[in-house]
């Protein structure tokens, strides 16, 4: 069981990995969020005891599952969930700075943005968001 | 009480300053020369310490005393800085005038000399080297706003850096010392280590890196470069800067030091090669210099390298001379700045070349300043004079080699303080000089008055660097100055010195041009160059990592799980874990816990290779509601109820974001081809397999008899909860929750502030 487990852990833990090393922010997000399900069920899983609930009344001469794990695995379950939250939403703000979900045009416009720094130009004339014309009509088309 | 006194006038100069501009410099001055009587009264009633246990938990005294070492340079550092500051009271207005700046920004000029002086006294009284450090960097953060002075310049401002990074750079070798002698002695006191210290390695080593600390500030070569450039400052501080503070603080701490110096020869050694070098470079670079400042600056150079040799000789006269020659050589080199700067403040012009002949327009200046001179060229009848008396004395306790040093390093002042003095008040020229007030030359003349005094009446003087020696050398020292009419190695020395002295101002045709390579040499590959170069290559290596961190996040997450992973598995492969890996057993009642497990490993896994985004939004939340299942089955339908409920909402919030960014976005993403795939398998895969023994080397642990869980169950009812996971989170750990409950509204406004920004403008 243990072995298993181990396995189970690893392999959500190596998909989350594999995903966050991607260029399309939105599977980088995925990632994010399989990661930190990858640790949530190891802290369920590193519980001293399993058993029945801790629920009151607590069947006699059973073994009971460990209460402390199972709290510590709501509170991150929360806030992982409230960081994939966050993480979604700045990637729809970077689409809307940059038109794009790819992390190589978000990091090219990084970089012009700094060498037009460098250049002592503002930045923010040339940052203006750019859509084509295709953009709008398909915008249009799904409302 | 003097410390006390001194510093406090630099927030009280200031906030007089900002009432009235003009206000700053009297209130300064005036508490310059409170602290000067402070510590004169202080020091002729016997002295005084403080003696407070600051962190005793790691030996830290605060322990300050007013000894002779102290008296001498806290007189020092509040007499020449009320000379100083009553100076800039007149000239700092024209400076600033010349500069189109309001007259408000001297404000901060005084707050940072008044800051300079006090941690002058403070530094000269402590008796704790943590004490020493803390002083010590105060020093030097006052004169980097001093020397950046004019911070519109960037010359200035590249000037400042230099003094701060050269002073500060070595002051952690001060500090390394310090926590050296700690650790083998266990006392940060001075006084205790000096009984405590046995020559050895470990003496040597740290002594060494305190005396390079000590070396770096007193500018002595090879670190002497940074302070021509500190010229760069507005005259009055350059003028306290070469005197009574920071170049002084070098030799003040080997002074201090000095019971813990003189126990390895090998220190001793240094100091008189250190010194010796710096009192011949600096002489000669001195004498190819046309700026008035830098001939000076360079001139500083090798009057401290005297010190040091002095300190390098020992003995009696080596250390009362010492405090002597630093005493003498504050009052004439202030004398000597502030008189270039009344002198170019007159006329204009800053270089010797386009002056002269200025006695006929200036004739007190030239009075006053031809005392100082004087007294720096050690002529009798100053004070000088009996300063290269104990240095001649000094070297000839060594040998004949070092009295024959000695004289060519004097005649070599005697020679650059001439040119000096004479290139500006002798000879014909046509520069013009205006009206001076009295103010810019006041002070000139009475340094220079102290200079003649000290020449007729040498007892207090001599009474103060004897009581300086005596504290360096734990010993009472017994030294005599007076004139001797007669033959003895020391007058005759003398007597060779100024012979020396005017020949080499007479031959100067002769050896200009060898003197100028010299200098063209040292610019070319002094250390200097070496300085730029570190910072030019620092500067590099930052700009190249910051390149390689912050412009790619893959490459970013990349560099944080491989190493990760590759040191968590050889911090695994190095633990003796042998035995302890535990494949642990499959129950009846563990099937389906195992049957959920395996679509979850499933899920994962296709989520890497799904291509559309909708599809890999399904897999995640299939995966997590089935994660939710394994949860129930663990036994915990609280967690499997709040995973069920977070991943219907995290579903929704995937769809809706996909239902934001149109889909011809998405789908260019979906549609590239997976470049570099095997080097983010293997990333991955490094990332997995650290994991999993991670993961797997605490699981198989074996649990411990009891557990706080035991307690959580049994307090349960007393918490009015039937759940032990409810009260765990509401009562027995709710600052958890507390904290948890903070982020969620914190990620809810962050949410909310990027989502309704709409686009950016």
């Amino acid at each position: 069981m243990i072995l298993i487990l181990s396995l189970v852990i690893a392999v959500i833990f190596g998909s989350g990995a594999f995903l966050i090393l991607q260029r399309d922010l939105f599977r980088v997000v995925v990632g994010i969020v399989l990661i930190s399900n990858a640790a949530n069920l190891f802290i369920i899983s590193a519980g001293l005891t399993r058993g029945e609930p801790p629920i009151y009344p607590l069947p006699e001469g059973a073994p009971v599952a460990d209460p402390l794990v199972q709290a510590m695995a709501l509170t991150a379950i929360v806030i992982s969930s409230s960081v994939a939250a966050l993480l979604l939403s700045l990637v729809y703000r970077l689409y809307v700075a940059h038109d794009s979900v790819d992390i190589e045009d978000v990091s090219a416009a990084e970089a012009r943005e700094a060498e037009a720094l460098e250049r002592g130009e503002n930045p923010e004339r040339e940052e203006e968001p750019r859509e084509s014309p295709a953009d709008v009509e398909l915008r249009e088309d799904t409302r | 009480m003097p410390l006390v006194v001194a510093l406090l006038s630099a927030p009280a100069a200031a906030a007089f300053g900002m009432l009235r501009p003009a206000g700053a410099a009297p209130v300064g001055a005036a508490f310059c020369a409170l602290a000067f009587g402070a510590t004169l009264w202080g020091f002729a009633s016997g002295g005084g310490a403080v003696d407070v246990a600051w962190a005793p938990s790691w030996d830290l005294r605060l322990h300050l005393e007013l000894d002779g070492l102290a008296a001498l340079y806290a007189l020092l550092a509040t007499g020449v800085g009320f000379a100083v500051l009553v100076y800039s009271s007149r000239y700092l207005p024209l400076h600033l005038e010349h500069q189109d700046r309001p007259l408000s920004d001297g404000t901060s000029f005084y707050f940072f000399v008044l800051l300079f002086m006090g941690s002058m006294v403070g530094l000269a009284m402590a008796q704790d080297l943590i004490l020493v450090f803390v002083f010590w960097d105060l020093t030097a953060i006052a004169s980097y706003y001093l020397i950046g002075f004019d911070s519109h310049d960037p010359d200035s401002r590249a000037s400042a850096l230099m003094a701060l990074l050269v002073t500060g750079v070595t002051a952690v070798l001060l500090l390394i010392g310090a926590v050296m002698l700690y650790a083998a002695h266990g006392t940060f006191s001075i006084p205790e280590l000096a009984g405590r210290v046995e020559p050895g390695p470990l003496l040597t080593t740290a002594g060494l890196l305190i005396a390079v600390a000590g070396l770096a500030k007193s500018a002595q070569v090879p670190f002497h470069f940074w302070l021509p450039r500190a010229m760069a400052a507005p005259t009055p501080v350059s003028a306290y800067l070469h005197s009574a503070a920071m170049v002084a603080a070098g030799v003040l701490l080997l002074g201090r030091l000095y019971p813990l110096l003189q126990k390895s020869d090998v220190l001793l050694d240094v100091l008189l090669v250190v010194g010796s070098l710096s009192m011949a470079v600096g002489g000669v670079l001195a004498l190819t210099r046309d700026v008035l400042k830098q001939l000076l600056a360079y001139s500083t150079v090798s009057q401290y390298g005297y010190v040091v040799v002095m300190y390098g000789l020992g003995g009696e006269y080596g250390a009362v001379g010492a405090s002597f020659y630093v005493l003498v050589h504050a009052l004439c080199k202030s004398a000597l700045f502030l008189s270039a700067g009344t002198v170019t403040e007159a006329t204009g012009s800053d270089r010797l070349s386009g002056l002269g002949g200025l006695y006929r327009s200036m004739p007190l200046l030239a009075v006053g300043s031809g005392v100082a001179a004087a007294g720096l060229a050690a002529l009798p009848l100053t004070a000088g004079f009996f300063k290269d008396e104990l240095f001649f004395a000094a070297a000839l306790e060594r040998g004949p080699v070092f009295a024959g040093l000695a004289v060519f390093g004097a005649a070599l002042t005697f020679a650059y303080t001439w040119r000096f003095w004479g290139g500006i008040f002798l000879g014909t020229s046509d520069a013009e000089a205006d009206r001076t007030s009295g103010v810019l030359v006041l002070p000139v003349v009475a340094l220079g008055g102290l200079t003649l005094l000290g020449g007729i009446f040498v007892g207090p003087y001599l009474g103060l660097a004897l009581a300086a020696g005596s504290d360096s050398l734990r010993a009472p020292a017994d030294v005599v100055a007076a004139y001797h009419l007669d033959a003895r190695p020391e007058n005759l020395m003398a007597l060779a010195t100024y012979g020396l002295g005017v020949a080499i101002v007479l031959s100067r045709p002769l050896w200009s041009g060898a003197a100028g390579a010299l200098s063209r040499l040292g610019e070319r590959a002094g250390p200097e160059r070496l300085y730029g170069m570190g910072l030019r290559g620092l500067n590099g290596l930052s700009d190249r990592a910051h390149r390689a961190e912050a412009r790619d996040l893959r490459s970013r997450v990349a560099a944080i799980l491989l190493p990760g992973g590759i040191l968590a598995g050889a911090g695994i492969l190095v633990t003796p874990t042998g035995g302890t890996y535990r494949v642990g057993t499959v129950e009846a009642g563990d099937i389906p816990l195992l049957l959920a497990l395996v679509p979850v490993a499933v899920a994962a896994l296709t989520t890497t290779f799904t291509k559309r985004h909708v599809t890999l939004a399904l897999v995640l939340s299939s995966a997590g509601f089935v994660l939710a299942l394994v949860y129930a089955f663990f036994g915990a339908p609280d967690v499997a109820l709040v995973a069920v409920l977070v991943e219907t909402v995290l579903t929704l919030l995937f769809l809706g974001t996909l239902r934001l960014i149109p889909y011809e976005v998405l789908h260019r993403q979906a549609g590239l081809p997976t470049e570099k795939r095997p080097r983010k398998v293997f990333f991955a895969a490094v990332a997995g397999a650290s994991t999993f023994a991670v993961v797997w080397a605490t699981l198989s642990r074996p649990a411990p008899e009891r557990s706080v869980a035991e307690e959580h169950l049994k307090r349960t009812p007393e918490a009015h909860a039937g759940d032990a996971v409810t009260a765990i989170l509401a009562d027995f750990r709710g600052l958890d929750t507390l904290g948890e409950i903070s982020v969620v509204a914190l990620v809810l406004l962050a949410v909310l502030t990027l989502l309704r920004g709409g686009r950016l403008r």
